[in-house]
């Protein structure tokens, strides 16, 4: 079910669908088609923090965490 | 020139040291380079610029830091050296690729196999070179492990590139014959550059299953809410403690004896013998003679201070623990109107503010800056001054100390409210990279301890020289008080302080710790202390951070900051004593 990486289940691999315009998100790694996992997520408004292509760790605000679309993967 | 390129944290600055012999600031967390550095290598008999160029993801620059990078690579070198993570190759040869198109000849140096190894990733070198087309070095850079291959592979590279004589880009991307051309020219486009660099990885690499070891089960622990809050506050706890009663430790027990039974007594015994009697001898051996004070506020005051906290802080940078505080207050951060990661920035100013207002310039906006570099002014004490200050108070009750730490983290907040209110723009939300967790080597943490003593007794000596020479004039030949008279409605009616006490605010316009120092010697009372604690902590910061103010952002900037903290350390003193005085009577 398609949702945004803010909410999305925790530990459960997901596929990015959509993100926001922010080059800095592509340049890192971060684009349509990279396979995630929510590793934390923090209290408060908090970020979240994503393992990325099983790779690197990256964390993002909520702001940008919200506007990245996810759908979850087998 | 050469230009050693890379992603943030995979070990540039490490290979500049290595290279070049000139100590490059090196951490466990991305931007840790803001500026460019540059040294001298020399490679198969002959003398190169190494440029050691700050970490960016992309060539497409997103702060002012990876803009610098661009600029580099736009005005073109003899050659790259381009440092690959190799437990991350994927998005690391995405840079890679990007440095291809410029058509410079690049070494590749296949760095951190150790910790890829670690989590059971294997890369082939040979495999990858032929993908590249371009020598591919593997090597531990912390061990030392392929830097002489690296150095004798550049040889190789550099001869053949003179050889052929393509020595700028442009030219390089016009040659038929260049077997880079393909490269440069076909796969530009940012999707196939992200599509050839997965295809790299997957004919290149392995990944095995491997259990996670100590380190990165502690890192993961260090991440995790309802783990990594206890751990950081416990390691915080930790630090300070160490910071403050190692420090307190090391004066009475080593420096203070060193100070006062053997180098003062020397000096005095040594000027008395040749220097008659009157203001001359005063200002070299009175009670705030040259040869006293230098030696009474640097050596015993400040140093064991500084020491410890750089023991501590160079700990906790190389280790990772740095960005894991970022991640896990950065709720609270946004709060105040910053983002996690403006903490690593607010922390190193507990060490020093130069390096920490230089070190905003890897935020993605200008109001972040000047937000967290007002923080850091306003609010956020150095090591020295922190030094004298827990000098200053420890001797009245034990709640002090902790009650100045307290003042000063509601002022910090306060500062990034207003700052917040103040400057126009927007903060970005938290985008940061967590790095693996490492063990410092014993090699590079005792090198990077060493060079930061050594700064700091190169950068502080002069203007602390300076405000002890000035103190013992002014104290010696009468001047003081003569200044005091006429600063006494507000030293002494308004702060409460003993009329002398002006000496504090004239020398704290150097130095900040010279602002706390002075007050030591004159036998002040707990309300006193805790008053001229508060004005030292608020009061501007030294010449050497005006200097930076002016520099980083705009002389208006650097005054406007100057003159608020000066009135809101006077006003504020002044509120505290007159308000205790007040109930105190009442």
């Amino acid at each position: 079910m398609a949702t945004n990486l803010y909410v999305a289940e925790k530990s459960r691999p997901l596929q990015v669908t959509s993100l926001p315009n922010i080059s800095l998100l592509e340049s890192m790694g971060l684009r349509a088609g990279s396979r995630v996992m929510i590793q934390n997520r923090y209290a408060l408004g908090g970020p979240v923090l994503l393992r990325v292509e099983d790779a690197y760790s990256v964390a993002l605000g909520k702001e940008i965490a919200v506007q990245i679309g996810v759908v979850g993967v087998a | 020139m050469i230009l050693l390129m890379g992603n943030p944290n995979v070990g540039k600055s490490i290979f500049f040291t290595e290279l070049t012999g000139i100590y490059a600031n090196s951490a466990n967390y991305a931007g840790t380079t803001v500026t460019y550095m540059e040294g001298r290598v020399t490679i198969g008999g002959k003398g190169y610029t190494l440029i050691d160029v700050p970490g960016t993801y992309s060539l497409k620059p997103t702060s002012e830091v990876e803009a610098v990078a661009a600029q580099f690579m736009e005005r073109g070198a003899q050659a790259v050296v381009c440092v690959l993570d190799a437990s991350n190759l994927e998005r690391n040869l995405h840079l890679a690729l990007e440095i291809q198109g410029y058509g410079i000849p690049v070494v590749y140096a296949l760095n951190l196999t150790d910790v890829a190894n670690r989590h059971g990733i294997t890369v082939n070198p040979a495999l990858l070179a032929r993908e590249l087309d371009a020598p591919v070095i593997s090597t531990v850079a912390v061990k030392r492990q392929g830097i002489k291959e690296l150095l004798h592979t550049l040889d190789t590279v550099l001869e053949a590139s003179e050889k052929q004589n393509c020595p700028s880009a442009e030219a390089c991307r016009r040659c038929g014959s260049c077997p880079r051309k393909h490269i440069a020219l076909d796969i530009f486009d940012e999707k196939d550059v992200w599509a050839r660099a997965k295809e790299i990885t997957l004919r290149v690499s392995r990944k095995d299953s491997a259990s996670p070891g100590f380190l990165d089960r502690l890192g993961d622990a260090m991440l995790r809410p309802a783990t990594g809050i206890p751990l950081a506050l416990l390691l915080i706890a930790l630090a300070i403690g160490v910071v403050v009663f190692g420090g307190r430790g090391l004066r009475a027990v080593a420096l203070l004896p060193l100070v006062r039974q053997l180098i003062i007594p020397f000096f005095e015994g040594l000027f008395t013998r040749f220097v008659p009697e009157g203001v001359l001898l005063n200002i070299l051996v009175g009670e705030f003679g040259v040869f006293v004070i230098s030696f009474e506020w640097i050596l015993a005051l400040i140093f064991p201070y500084v020491l410890l906290f750089y023991v501590v802080f160079t700990f906790l940078e190389d280790t990772g623990f740095l960005p894991r505080m970022a991640v896990l207050f950065d709720n609270i951060m946004r709060k105040l109107g910053v983002q996690g990661g403006s903490l690593i920035h607010m922390l190193m100013g507990y060490g020093c503010a130069v390096p920490a207002i230089i070190g905003t310039r890897a935020s993605t906006g200008r109001k972040e800056r000047i937000v967290i570099s007002a923080a850091i002014c306003f609010a956020i004490p150095c090591i020295s001054q922190i030094g004298a200050l827990v000098t200053l108070l420890s001797v009245f009750a034990w709640w002090m100390l902790p009650a100045m730490l307290a003042f000063s983290l509601v002022l910090v907040a306060i500062t990034a409210l207003v700052a917040g209110r103040l400057v126009k723009g927007r903060v970005d939300p938290l985008l940061l990279e967590v790095p693996n967790l490492l063990m410092p080597t014993a090699k590079s943490y005792g090198r990077k301890l060493l060079t930061r003593m050594k700064h700091f007794l190169k950068d502080a000596e002069v203007p602390m020289l300076i405000a002890v020479f000035f103190a013992a004039i002014l104290a010696e030949t009468g001047l003081l008080a003569r200044i005091a008279v006429h600063a006494q409605p507000l030293v002494s009616v308004w702060l409460g302080l003993p009329e002398d006490a002006v000496i504090a605010l004239i020398l704290g316009i150097v130095r900040r710790e010279m602002s706390v120092a002075p007050l030591l010697a004159l036998d002040l009372n707990s309300l006193q202390a805790f008053v001229g604690g508060v004005v030292s902590l608020l009061y501007l910061p030294c010449l050497s951070v005006f200097a930076i103010l002016a520099k980083e952002f705009k002389a208006r900037v650097a005054i406007i900051i100057f003159g608020l903290t000066i009135f809101v350390a006077l006003f504020t003193g002044g509120a505290i004593n007159q308000l205790v005085l007040f109930f105190m009577r009442g």
